[in-house]
């Protein structure tokens, strides 16, 4: 099916807003949606299953004195449909409470043009061509060792794009595609089953690299294999960004979420200008960074995506605001409305959570540490404290170095403790940056972490 | 509807000549609220209608997925998912086959005491800052509280290529709520969900006031909670943690599609893997439970399964692809999120059988160890190791419960934890959750308090 046009998403929007205001909305913003997605996928060891996903559809959000109401569908080729919608959404308004401190829908900025966030090729991506690709993948994992069974994978492209407008003048329309290949292994011997291991590419652009995929997920499987305990103790950890996105996503990103400050469940509030972490640290919220997976040029409100300091050399800068946010301090959003489609209303959300990368490669880090942990995947890292910032997950595996060299690896290691103390003891940043979900980020080094070994 | 789905699938075996299709489709509404302490955030509601279409042609699966019901559009779905099946089917070295199923003509009606479509969105709204506020009241101490609450109504339709024809009401009331407080530095936080598939009659039985007390009641108990100390330790785990383990630890092994990934179960169906105490079942027949639907998304009709009796592993849950593969009863625990998604093997309503033992009883012989009553997440991973993560705990000394510790979680290879389950309650308890596997599932869980032996607790002292 083809895409919707620029013209015909912003129509579509702008339409709504206006229907809406005529039947009684004093504010009123729309949001239409659209992504196609096609997917070769490879399940137990064999390229098995295919799919094609079109999935298209307008929220509308009003407001009527004070009280905001939301509705959506996914039935846009039908001016009754988006009618019906707009008086669902008002109703939901009229049902629910006044807030008072509704201060209004955000106001027209001008947008960024980007850079490397779309590409024809993803869009024009035929089968074929996928299938071949996810098998030169499946063959370089085979070829690795006769150990490595590949779980599943595989690859795709899809398109998105996302019309806004809103009755303070916002229209706004902007695509993007994104291409995806990954592989998920592990390794058998004897009764000997090892963890799951997993690498992936994503680029904005037909940029994948299926032969280094396959390849390091067979690899990681291969290097689980053996196994020895280590002891319980507090200790030395390298954080490769798999394990560094999963802990931050439930924990540092609570933190400087203003909604979350302004709600006291951020241990960060009032410490704006106060040193919060090791001075290696430097984040920025950067949803300009070029060909980043979450570059856009405006976020779930219409506001344009900027670049926000978040932490410089360890002290804290600012926080992230959507508008409603934003406007009960004063104070300005940082473009930082996620939105899950039309599917939702904005919540602040990351743009690309990037950690400045220092110089060393990752070899380099390896080798200066004496006696440590390198971890790749954590598991129950959801199971964070969100507020406090306390974890306790575990390692699945670890990899032990020892003088400067990966020994071995261990299973069931536990590691305990607070991400905002783990901050404080980051000793080095990495130079080996790569994008993991939201966050952008080298390895990190920190120190004095508890382990629990077994 | 279904004469529609029908000639859709028709399209799929004459004219691409595919050995199966399925056509599901789905016409559903939602109603959402959040609350942020007493302020309503948004009042939202939705419509979503749409089809997934799902062909097996050559022995390669193809699948679309469009948010229309024109016929147009439909057969061009179709005739796209032929085409892509038949070119990943290509490099097939075992084509996929399908367990036989029942033929079912079927009309699912569903009917709740109090039906949420009924129920005005100012109602839902009192009922949510109930809760609210009653937890925001408990004490000062307390900061701030979430209220998410979603229902979801309407119908789902399946047809496929063999005769079944099923038209399925779908009816969910969902509400999760989180509590945080703060005092002297210290930071806690709290969360409970409720979940029904009967009716919005789940706020009489849990009464918005008793769900607002409890939530705040542990943000408050936990403030005064200290770190634990790390290491092995035997443990008294609430019904609502053994109802996590059961799912994460063991539950996930016990999906077939995993068994075959290369999950531990695969090579011990028939062996013994536990004590003589564990029985587990998965179970989509309780009627009311969030997990509880009659047939699943391949049309298969929903069942007791038992997993492990005894120790032993009895069996493995199935959808029609992997039941083939081992030559085993289907199952019915192929189900999708939504249109947008293909059926996949899911958990329902998984649950350890209680025993003879009192909480007294099963905590009077720990010397030194931890009641953990309450869990926030769990995870687990293919080679057996599972992570239960801890939101209310407490120190046992001496055969007493004793004072709470905070944010601990417990982890394990299950095979060697199953066998350290040394006393198991009398008493038991379901909780609604849900299940993320790529995709979202309304499932429950629970079972008994229990005793085990031994497992590693990890705590930052």
């Amino acid at each position: 099916m083809a895409v919707l046009k620029e013209d015909l998403m912003v129509s579509l929007a702008e339409n709504a807003v206006n229907q809406a205001l005529k039947k009684g909305a004093s504010e009123a913003e729309a949001y239409v949606y659209e992504g196609q997605a096609t997917n070769i996928g490879i399940e137990l060891g064999q390229i098995s299953k295919t799919n094609r996903i079109i999935d298209r559809g307008l929220g509308i959000r009003v407001v009527a004195s004070k009280t905001l109401g939301f509705a959506y569908t996914n039935v846009i080729d039908d001016p009754n449909a988006i009618e019906s919608v707009i008086v669902r959404a008002l109703n939901a308004a009229k049902a629910s409470k006044p807030d008072p401190e509704w201060k209004g829908l955000p106001e027209k900025k001008p947008y960024a043009s980007l850079e490397k966030t779309f590409d024809d090729k993803v869009v024009e991506l035929e089968s074929e061509e996928l299938v071949n690709v996810a098998s030169t993948m499946l063959n370089a994992a085979g070829q690795v060792d006769r150990r490595v069974f590949p779980i599943e994978g595989g690859i795709g492209g899809a398109y998105i794009s996302n019309g806004i407008a809103n009755s303070n003048g916002i229209s706004g329309f902007d695509k993007g595609t994104i291409m995806e290949c990954s592989m998920a292994t592990l390794a058998k011997e004897g009764n000997a089953v090892t963890p799951v291991c997993f690498e992936f590419n994503a680029s904005r652009s037909y940029e994948v690299d299926p032969v280094w995929v396959g390849k390091e997920a067979a690899k990681l499987a291969v290097s689980a294999l053996k196994t020895k305990s280590v002891e319980t103790k507090s200790t030395t950890l390298i954080l490769t960004q798999f394990a560094l996105q999963d802990l931050l996503a439930y924990t540092l990103i609570n933190a400087v979420r203003a909604d979350n400050v302004q709600r006291n469940q951020s241990p960060f509030k009032g410490k704006i200008g106060e040193k919060v972490a090791s001075e290696n640290l430097t984040i920025y919220d950067d949803g300009l960074f070029p060909g980043g997976l979450r570059t856009w040029a405006f976020d779930g409100e219409g506001v344009p995506h900027q670049k926000t300091a978040v932490i410089e050399k360890g002290v804290l800068c600012s926080f992230l605001y959507d508008s409603y946010s934003a406007k009960k301090e004063g104070k300005q959003s940082t473009g930082n409305a996620g939105r899950a489609g039309y599917l939702s209303t904005p919540s602040i959300d990351t743009t690309n959570f990037h950690v400045s990368p220092g110089d060393r490669t990752s070899d380099e880090m390896i080798s200066e540490v004496d006696d440590g942990l390198i971890i790749y995947y954590l598991q129950g890292a959801h199971s964070s404290n969100p507020v406090s910032g306390e974890f306790s997950v575990v390692a699945t595996p670890a990899w032990k170095i020892k003088k400067g060299e990966i020994i071995h690896s261990s299973r069931g290691v536990m590691l305990a403790g607070n991400i905002f103390e783990v901050l404080k003891n980051v000793s080095l940043v990495g130079g080996n940056e790569r994008q993991i979900g939201q966050l952008i980020s080298p390895w990190i080094q920190v120190e004095n972490v508890r382990v629990i070994g077994k | 509807m279904n004469d529609l789905l029908t000639k859709i699938n028709n399209v799929a075996t004459q004219k691409f000549g595919a050995q199966y299709a399925e056509a599901r489709a789905q016409k559903m509404y939602k109603t959402m609220l959040t609350l942020k302490e007493e302020r309503v955030e948004a009042a939202k509601q939705g419509i979503e209608n749409g089809v997934a279409l799902r062909v097996l042609v050559n022995g390669a699966w193809g699948f679309a997925s469009v948010g229309s019901l024109d016929r147009d559009i439909l057969e061009g779905a179709v005739s796209d998912a032929c085409r892509m099946a038949k070119m990943a089917s290509s490099r097939l070295k075992t084509p996929i086959k399908l367990a036989k199923a029942k033929v079912v003509t079927d009309r699912v009606e569903s009917k709740p005491k109090k039906n949420p479509v009924r129920i005005q969105m100012k109602e839902k709204i009192k009922t949510a800052l109930t809760v609210n506020k009653t937890s925001l009241a408990f004490d000062k101490r307390v900061k701030s509280c979430t209220v998410d609450y979603l229902d979801l109504t309407g119908t789902s339709y399946f047809v496929n290529s063999e005769g079944t024809s099923i038209e399925q009401d779908k009816l969910y009331v969902w509400a999760r709520i989180t509590a945080s407080a703060q005092s002297e530095g210290v930071f806690t936080h709290s969360r409970e969900e409720i979940g029904s598939t009967a009716g919005y009659e789940i706020f009489d039985e849990q009464t918005p006031e008793d769900i607002g007390e409890k939530v705040a009641k542990r943000a408050i108990e936990q403030l005064s909670a200290k770190s634990l100390k790390g290491g092995k330790f035997p443990v008294v785990l609430g019904p609502s943690v053994v109802g996590v383990f059961v799912h994460e630890a063991f539950g996930h092994l016990a999906e077939a599609d995993l068994a075959l990934s290369g999950g531990v179960l695969a090579g011990n169906l028939g062996k013994k893997v536990g004590s003589d105490l564990v029985t587990f079942y998965d179970d989509g027949t309780i009627e009311g439970s969030f997990g509880a639907f009659k047939y699943d998304d391949e049309g298969v009709q929903t069942q007791r399964t038992l997993l492990i009796k005894d120790g032993e592993v009895a069996g493995l849950m199935h959808n029609r692809e992997t039941a083939q593969k081992f030559s085993a009863e289907l199952t019915g625990n192929a189900r999708a999120e939504d249109f947008r998604v293909e059926p996949i093997i899911r958990m329902r309503c998984t649950y350890m059988e209680p025993r003879d033992q009192s909480f007294e009883e099963l905590v009077e012989k720990v010397k030194q160890g931890y009641y953990l009553k309450s869990f926030r997440g769990g995870q687990a991973n293919l080679d057996g190791t599972f992570q239960v993560g801890i939101q209310e705990g407490y120190e046992i000394v001496n055969g007493e419960v004793g004072a709470p510790v905070r944010d601990a979680s417990i982890s394990g290879n299950t095979l060697e934890t199953l066998h350290k389950v040394d006393a198991v309650g009398k008493d038991f308890l379901l909780d609604a959750g849900r299940c993320g596997k790529g995709q979202t599932a309304f499932v429950c869980d629970g079972g008994p308090h229990i005793r085990v032996k031994e497992v590693v607790v990890g705590g930052s002292t």
